[in-house]
């Protein structure tokens, strides 16, 4: 019996493949900037072995935690340091989600309001009396701006001006554009719609899109996070096994909560549809890999850029398709940055508490890009981009947004007809 | 996608035959499961440190000449092994990490735990002895930092005075180290080098030391806290500490065996190398003897297709080798393993004895080819730790064998 068990056995989060090795606490970027985080080892499968036997055991400075996952990228025996982490923090938390977070996690409802509101919702967050009450009263750091709002969503663009053609392809993807596209920064939503057009693949909405949650996750909002995952996995479901269309993102945040949190973290069943959602750049990098589409590129492009691997672009070990595709751009020099946190975490480094840490966290990042000097960086999650915006003063794109701008459209669209 | 050899492992064998081949200008891929065992370095490599049947050696090359046909040495071909040792010690130097020794004869390492092992090459900053049992001071200055507790200062301080010195032991209560203590499960030895990058953090450690240091001290010794990313923080303390410095390892993670990694890999990224980290190489696909695409965890129907493919993922701790209660078996792709079936004759009694499983290892040809039912696969490689033949703990070979065999394989690529 005992020698079956062992050639079986198989604990959730890989909990028991703990070596106590301790490489996981060498790369966290948390605990080498402050001592208030008990480190990825204490906090994770340390710590779980008491709270299996106590939940008197947890520890509330695991809300430290960063969730970038940067303890699973190192650790060499495969266990979710993190996964073990986020579920003590689901299973023990005392208290529930205060105002100030419950307004950081609601992006879909918030966004909305905004959105409706732009230009007045833009201007007095950047006021800075408005700033020093978020800062002292809600606790959002004064430090920070806002990401604007846009005045018109993305997806009220798309219906108006896209959608109509998206008909006259012979392929066809969905798009899940995520908050940050629908209500900050619609112009991604389009540079992803003019691309994928261009390689002859018509691009449509889901369904039903919410919010991916990743901000619930973090602040604890479990609940709506499960109910938001659920819509999501249905209208993506429907996508791939109604429509024949599968998934595509310009968020690695999204992608990387949709295709392992939800499974991980919420419990949720992802199967029908993690093999069918990919980060664009993937599904790009793939089609040309497979000789499936072609890409002419302007010749006038000349920039300098420097690409930034985000915590979970890192995780999902996706970072090699950006590179790739920005590489085959005649006219970029492209610069690879040292894999590192910069510090944001989505809505950590919004709250007043954990400013400090957060640029901590970034420093090494910040200094990199300084020394490397481009025009600018890029990458591929949102909270990344506002950070470095902000500590640094360059510009931030998404690859894809580079993408758009470096091809020549019509060229490669009479090349994919 | 598509590259000119593929490696899965990312540790020290990699790593090597990685730059060695990226340097040439091709195109490589290295797929690494976690950070490396690297870790567990403490600034030194090895080439050959006992024989076989537990006799010390002084001169690795001359003693390789004895070794057993299974050897890995011995498969190099023993002639062609100073070429190969002076190309390891060229490439770490080229690389940015210079090191100390003599390929003729062996110096001394002096491990965490106080004792002397036999080495080939040190990291410049740390101590080397030239005999086991005779140190070149008669008053050594033993700091430690305090409330530190991966550098065990008594058994060292022990073991130096087994060697005749005499050993005064001193904490150093100073900032910014003094702060971390608040965190003890982070007060590691990679953590204290992160607070310690900055001039004005250095200086207030060698002002401590120096404060410390009497007048007979002849040297200081002090655990490997600094220089995670590169060598500039103990360089700035040497000069500013009065008396010589020299550095220990601390238990693991080591500070400079992540530095070594670091460095190697930083090297090959910067010659274009693909470094995928955190990602697992699951299966491959074969036509006849020949290997035409491995597949990954993260990659997933991306296949990585390559002319050559080196396995390079270690043995037992880093999972190239694993083991279960039927079987030894080879993960991947399932190569053959020189091992006894019979689970029985894989240990033996008394833990610090020698143990057969450390000889245990993927099954290859003269030229490194791994056997796969019995036939050797054209283009597939094995180098490093997951190379049976040889039991590196009681040989005190296992770095050696990891870039010689790294360097021969990459060297016959290329030739190819």
């Amino acid at each position: 019996m005992a020698e079956r068990t062992q050639l079986t056995s198989i604990s959730e989060d890989n909990f028991e493949q703990c070596l106590k090795c301790s490489i996981c606490t060498v790369y966290c970027p948390v605990s080498a900037v402050t001592t208030a985080y008990p480190g990825p080892k204490q906090a994770g499968p340390d710590g779980e072995r008491y709270r299996l036997k106590d939940p008197h055991y947890y520890d509330e400075a695991l809300k430290l935690c960063l969730n970038c996952k940067r303890c699973e990228v190192a650790c060499p025996s495969g266990v979710r340091v993190g996964d073990i982490i986020q579920k003590a923090r689901m299973k023990h938390q005392g208290h529930g989600p205060k105002l100030r977070d419950m307004m950081l996690a609601s992006t879909d409802l918030v966004g909305s309001m905004a959105t409706l509101v732009a230009p007045i919702a833009n201007f007095t967050v950047g006021l800075k009396p408005v700033k020093a009450v978020m800062h002292s009263v809600l606790g959002i750091d004064k430090h920070r701006t806002f990401p604007a709002y846009a005045s018109t969503k993305f997806e009220t663009w798309f219906r108006r001006h896209a959608q109509q053609e998206q008909g006259r392809f012979m392929r066809h993807v969905s798009y899940f554009h995520g908050c940050y596209v629908n209500y900050n920064y619609p112009q991604l939503g389009k540079d992803l719609v003019a691309v994928m057009n261009a390689l002859g693949y018509g691009v449509h909405l889901l369904d039903k899109e919410k919010c991916c949650g990743v901000a619930l996750i973090a602040n604890g909002m479990y609940g709506q996070a499960r109910r938001q995952a659920q819509t999501n996995i249905e209208s993506m479901s429907t996508s791939v096994t109604r429509d024949r269309r599968p998934v595509i993102t310009t968020s690695s945040t999204c992608t990387f909560t949709m295709r392992d949190e939800y499974e991980h973290v919420l419990g949720l069943d992802t199967a029908g549809v993690r093999d069918s959602l990919s980060l664009a750049t993937r599904y790009i990098f793939n089609l040309i890999d497979e000789g499936k589409v072609r890409l002419a590129f302007r010749s006038d492009y000349k920039r300098h850029m420097a690409y930034h691997t985000a915590c979970h672009m890192q995780r999902m070990g996706w970072a090699i398709y950006s590179i790739e595709l920005l590489r085959l751009i005649p006219g970029l020099q492209l610069d690879v940055l040292e894999s590192q946190c910069c510090g944001i975490a989505g809505t950590y480094g919004f709250k007043r508490e954990n400013y400090e840490t957060s640029q901590a966290i970034g420093s090494g990042l910040f200094a990199a890009v300084e020394q490397a000097d481009p025009e600018v960086v890029v990458t591929d999650c949102e909270t990344c981009k506002w950070q470095i915006e902000m500590s640094t003063g360059k510009r931030v794109m998404n690859p894809i947004s580079v993408l758009a701008e470096a091809l020549d459209l019509e060229a490669t669209a009479a090349l994919n007809k | 996608m598509r590259f000119h050899t593929v490696i899965v492992g990312g540790g020290l064998s990699g790593l090597v035959a990685g730059v060695t081949l990226a340097r040439t200008g091709k195109r490589v891929a290295i797929v690494s499961s976690g950070q490396s065992s690297l870790h567990f370095n403490g600034g030194s490599l090895e080439l050959l440190g006992a024989l076989p049947d537990g006799t010390a050696v002084q001169r690795p090359l001359e003693a390789a000449a004895s070794l057993p046909e299974e050897h890995p040495y011995a498969k190099i071909g023993v002639s062609r092994l100073p070429q190969l040792a002076a190309d390891a010690a060229k490439l770490l130097a080229t690389v940015g990490m210079p090191m100390q020794g003599d390929v003729s004869v062996n110096h001394y390492r002096l491990t965490p735990m106080g004792v002397a092992k036999p080495a080939w090459l040190t990291m410049g900053d740390y101590v080397t002895l030239e005999r086991p049992d005779v140190l070149p001071w008669n008053n050594v200055l033993l700091v430690n930092v305090a409330g530190f507790m991966d550098f065990p200062v008594n058994f060292v301080a022990h073991g130096l005075r087994e060697m005749g010195a005499t050993v005064r032991v001193e904490e150093l209560d100073v900032e910014p180290l003094a702060a971390r203590r608040a965190s003890a499960t982070e007060m590691r030895a990679a953590n204290l080098a992160k607070s310690l990058v900055s001039g004005s953090a250095v200086s207030r450690l060698a002002s401590a030391i120096n404060e410390v240091a009497g007048d007979n001290d002849e040297v200081v010794l002090m655990p490997a806290v600094l220089g995670l990313d590169d060598d500039h923080a103990v360089t700035m303390l040497r000069a500013q500490v009065s008396k010589p410095l020299h550095m220990v390892a601390t238990l693991p993670p080591a500070v400079p065996g992540a530095r070594l990694h670091t460095t190697l890999r930083h090297y090959f990224q910067m010659l274009g190398g693909t470094y995928l980290m955190g990602d697992t190489v699951q299966r491959g696909t074969f036509e006849g003897n020949r290997l035409t695409g491995v597949h990954t965890a993260k990659l997933a129907d991306t296949v990585l297709q390559a002319d050559n493919y080196v396995m390079a993922g270690g043995s037992f701790l880093s999972r190239g080798l694993m083991a279960n209660y039927e079987r030894v078996y080879e993960p991947v792709l399932d190569l053959d393993v020189t091992a006894p079936t019979d689970r029985a004759q894989w240990t033996r009694y008394g833990v610090f004895n020698q143990q057969p499983y450390m000889s245990f290892g993927v099954s290859v040809d003269r030229q490194f080819h791994a056997l796969k039912g019995g036939e050797p696969l054209d283009n597939v490689y094995a180098v490093g730790s997951i190379l049976g033949g040889h039991d590196p703990v009681k040989m005190g070979d296992g770095t050696g064998v990891a870039m010689l065999t790294a360097l021969a394989v990459a060297q016959q690529i290329i030739d190819n």
